[in-house]
């Protein structure tokens, strides 16, 4: 069959330019693959969702408490369909993998970026595969929040009622922006179709080209080489093929990662919309953004209220806790490649320890994303008294910026230290090693 | 030989073909890009959408109670939800709840408790002791200032509500000023007067609520509310 097909496709040029591919051996190198496979999941766990989910922000009689004729207990079709999803057999168990899937492909992805990151591999030539996962994993939390709101009950309904403030905050034109985006003035008939478009069509298209385009870029510039492949043929590719010998490796991790994730979600459940209810004027006592959006959540929570009235546009505390601050997060994400440059063609992965600025830089980065994240908890911390609404916003301004300054130079400190040992052994072993002769 | 001989063309061929591709990209963006602008439908201002109107009655807004009037043995220093229900053209009665920033809060409190809002912090804290009935009842708007989430009470103080969005703090006893977190503005007060046993609005919000930039913006909306519903 193989002959048949070369004959008229020619495959044996493909297999010889793509399928031969190296993939270099080291468990690090499995977390873009664990990102890719989310993806996939999520996709088909998808298609499977919105083949019982009903895009529609209508109100319908809940079948389920019908209430009575005069009085008709009204939930809007959107909310009634995941309710029925989670009837159906198996409806919930797809929901929870849908959902845990979702954290665990932006989990992946982080992680994936640390890797990235910490071993210099965004490095010339690879600056640009650098910024389209930049992209991918601004386009992913996207796809994750529109996500959420589609069950439509209170928490989604209040969600999406915060992000379309968030878009109208953008002065001048964030008005027109926000009606454009929902569909009309909160909440607009059409906002759940136009949410629903976005999650199944725009986004996810957006991030398959996205993802075919990370991908044939790695496969054209070949990943970094670990550290063991200069010592086994130097400026050599090293690694097993993608056909056969990686891709038994690839089937067992797609295979056991899935396996995990299902069993996981048997035990875990996900927001139970029941719980919640059709969006209604309950106030929730506390809402909070999946844990990857925390850190702008804490930041908006920290920043004092302002307004300032610029050429007939309102710069408010809410566009620059949401957009000016992220944006600026963002930008020195998409920066790191034009900060720490290469003039030659990198091979191979870097030490973190021997470049301890960046190792120390990136440690700091992470902890101020974290402690933002702990204010994003600034209501209990306000509420269980650990905190008072007085000092609040220092204290958590306060460790904001000292926390990264102090780890930043921790890790300096403790770098410097283990090069200092790993230079006296070296020397140890030199000095022997001329004892013996 | 002449027959052959080739005529300057005016324009290159590269020049020609360049010119023609700029046109057709910029007629296909303009031609997209008005698509996009009909991704905007256009606001219908109807009575249900229109801010509280002075003479609306407060019903609940819980959807168990929806619609009935709320009463007076059942308010206290917990707020209960409110839509304020006005009448249409035809005098039928209309939940104005199809615009969700009409939410309200009712309370009630002593009411020599009130007191002026102390200067200081936030501007445009305005507290009518006149839209507080006798018996210490207070309406104000429920959507927090910053992010529009609907605000309830502090659970260690009453007084106090207590935004589980953003941490957003307000004071009941002083015109619902804002006494911490990120909200620029106090929520606006609605005044209120005990018209038998039915709580009826005096005035719509005394300040711009959410979802307005400034007392401008609010100002130019009322007039507008005014034209179309007359």
């Amino acid at each position: 069959m193989n002959q048949w097909l070369d004959d008229r496709l020619h495959i044996s040029r493909l297999n010889d330019k793509f399928l031969r591919k190296a993939f270099p051996v080291h468990h690090s190198f499995f977390l873009g693959e664990i990102t890719l496979f989310s993806l996939i999941v999520l996709i088909l766990t998808g298609i499977l969702l919105a083949l019982s989910y009903e895009p529609s922000n209508s109100l319908v009689v809940n079948s389920f408490d019908p209430g009575t004729k005069a009085n008709p207990n009204l939930v809007p079709a959107a909310y009634h369909s995941a309710l029925k999803i989670n009837a159906m057999p198996f409806g919930d168990m797809l929901r929870r993998i849908h959902h845990w899937m979702a954290n665990i492909m932006v989990a992946a992805a982080v992680i994936h970026m640390m890797r990235i990151y910490f071993t210099g591999a965004f490095k010339k030539p690879r600056e640009i595969n650098w910024w389209i996962g930049m992209l991918l994993l601004i386009f992913a939390s996207l796809t994750a929040v529109t996500g959420y709101i589609l069950p439509y009950d209170n928490y989604a309904y209040n969600t999406v009622k915060v992000i379309y403030a968030i878009t109208k905050s953008v002065p001048w034109i964030g008005d027109w922006a926000a009606q454009a985006a929902f569909a009309g003035r909160f909440p607009g008939d059409g906002i759940i179709p136009r949410i629903y478009g976005y999650h199944i069509m725009l986004l996810p298209g957006i991030l398959l080209a996205l993802t075919g385009a990370h991908m044939l870029i790695m496969i054209k510039q070949k990943h970094t080489q670990p550290q063991y492949a200069k010592r086994l043929a130097y400026k050599k590719i090293v690694g097993v093929p993608l056909m056969t010998q990686q891709t038994p490796i690839m089937l067992l991790l797609v295979l056991l990662f899935t396996g995990l994730v299902v069993l996981f979600s048997a035990f875990i459940p996900v927001h139970s919309v029941e719980y919640y209810g059709p969006p209604s004027t309950q106030a929730i006592s506390s809402i909070k953004p999946d844990w990857y959006l925390l850190w702008v959540f804490g930041a908006l929570a920290i920043i004092p209220g302002f307004e300032w009235e610029v050429l007939g546009g309102v710069i408010s505390a809410e566009f620059v806790g949401a957009m000016i601050f992220p944006g600026i997060i963002m930008a020195a994400m998409f920066a790191v490649p034009m900060l720490d440059r290469s003039k030659e063609n990198m091979y191979y992965a870097e030490n973190p320890t021997n470049h301890p600025v960046r190792l120390a830089a990136g440690v700091a980065f992470l902890v101020m994303m974290i402690v933002l994240s702990v204010a994003g908890y600034k209501i209990e911390l306000i509420q269980g008294g650990l905190l008072t609404t007085a000092n609040a916003n220092a204290i958590l301004w306060i460790l904001t910026i000292g926390l990264p300054i102090v780890s930043y130079f921790a890790v300096l400190g403790i770098v410097r230290m283990i090069r200092a040992l790993r230079e006296a052994d070296e020397r140890d072993a030199l000095a022997h090693a001329h004892a013996d002769d | 030989m002449t027959r052959y001989k080739k005529q300057d063309p005016e324009i290159t061929r590269r020049k020609f073909i360049n010119a023609a591709l700029g046109a057709g990209a910029a007629v296909g963006t303009v031609s997209l890009v008005t698509t996009l602008g009909a991704a905007k439908p256009a606001f219908r201002l109807t009575p249900d959408k229109a801010p509280p109107q002075p003479g609306d009655i407060l019903v609940h807004a819980d959807a168990s109670k929806e619609g009935q009037p709320i009463k007076m043995s059942e308010l206290s220093e917990q707020g209960v939800s409110a839509w304020p229900m006005g009448k249409d053209k035809d005098g039928n009665n209309v939940i104005r709840k199809a615009e969700p920033n009409n939410q309200l809060a009712v309370f009630r409190f002593e009411k020599d408790r009130f007191k002026a809002p102390e200067e200081g912090g936030h501007a445009h804290v305005v507290l009518e002791l006149d839209g507080i009935t006798d018996q210490g009842v207070v309406v104000y708007s429920s959507i927090c200032t910053h992010a529009g989430c609907p605000v309830p009470n502090d659970p260690n103080d009453a007084t106090k509500l207590f935004c589980g969005c953003h941490s957003g703090q307000y004071d009941l006893l002083q015109g619902c000023k804002v006494i911490g977190g990120p909200p620029p503005r106090s929520m606006p007060q609605v005044p209120v007067e005990m018209k038998g046993d039915q709580l009826v609005l005096k005035d719509t919000f005394v300040t711009a609520p959410f979802g307005f930039l400034n007392e401008a913006d609010w100002e130019t909306y009322l007039e507008q509310v005014k034209e179309i519903l007359g």
